[in-house]
């Protein structure tokens, strides 16, 4: 869970297996984001050049919902704006997940973190649960019918309400 | 003497609509609200509310280019979100 520390930082305070947990699930939406990533150039110019992203939305649910559509009734807008824009974002998602991936990899014991670690955290876990939340069928009508009492029996849930709660006492600490 | 009505600047026909989603909690929307736009806790409470229950509400209004820029922003924090022009 996120605390607010009596120094008055944030602090992350793991139990071991929630570290385990999260590597895993972290690594997921890191190869999820990492598998459309363009091949950067080192020459600037030639980067320049090919700052074309894709024009078209996700057919893979979780990153449609990464990457929206920004224009509802407009699709040469809404291609236009993909091609400009969902490259920095989705470089901008993985440094997120890169930072907390490595600061998991490190974690031994409560530590307190720099506002750029909240941020990055802040943002990744929403990713993570927008990515899960997807991924399981969150607000569709069967929902409903769920049991969250067995995480042995939906263990996707289970693993959707644990990020729940670790971004709310993130959002509740802020 | 007329009352001189609020500024109203026509050129500017543009707004950033943020829609409801089952999955972003709305303490985190409100606090996105906040936190991007410098909104106080009420309006932004208010906005997040108008998300959460008519399913969409206008978070800001401008040019083009400024909504486009808050479109993007909104996609970093996870939100959904698009523009249009005022009238559509």
């Amino acid at each position: 869970m996120f605390i607010r520390h009596e120094v008055g930082k944030i602090a992350l305070d793991l139990e071991h297996q929630e570290v385990e947990l999260l590597t895993q699930l972290y690594g997921q939406l890191h190869d999820l984001l990492a598998e459309g990533e363009m091949e950067v150039d080192s020459d600037p110019f030639i980067q320049l050049m090919r700052m074309d992203g894709p024009t078209s939305i996700s057919e893979d649910p979780a990153l449609a919902r990464l990457f929206p559509n920004a224009y509802l009734s407009d699709d040469e807008a809404a291609s236009d704006f993909r091609r400009f824009t969902e490259p920095d974002l989705r470089r901008k998602k993985l440094v997120s997940v890169r930072e907390v991936l490595a600061q998991l990899r490190g974690y031994e014991e409560l530590v307190l973190l720099h506002p750029d670690q909240v941020q990055n955290w802040l943002l990744s876990l929403n990713d993570l649960r927008l990515v899960l939340g997807t991924r399981i069928g969150v607000g569709e009508e069967d929902e409903e019918l769920r049991d969250t009492e067995d995480p042995e029996q939906d263990p996707g849930y289970f693993l959707y309400d644990y990020l729940t709660y670790l971004q709310s006492t993130l959002v509740d600490v802020l | 003497m007329e009352l001189v009505e609020p500024m109203v600047n026509v050129d500017v026909p543009w707004v950033t609509i943020v829609w409801n989603d089952p999955i972003n909690l709305m303490t985190y929307v409100s606090y996105v609200f906040q936190s991007y736009f410098g909104y106080d806790e009420m309006k932004a409470q208010t906005l997040m509310l108008d998300v959460h229950n008519k399913g969409r509400a206008v978070v800001s209004s401008g040019s083009r280019e400024e909504m486009e820029r808050d479109v993007a922003a909104m996609h970093s924090y996870g939100l959904w979100a698009t523009t249009q022009r005022e009238d559509a």
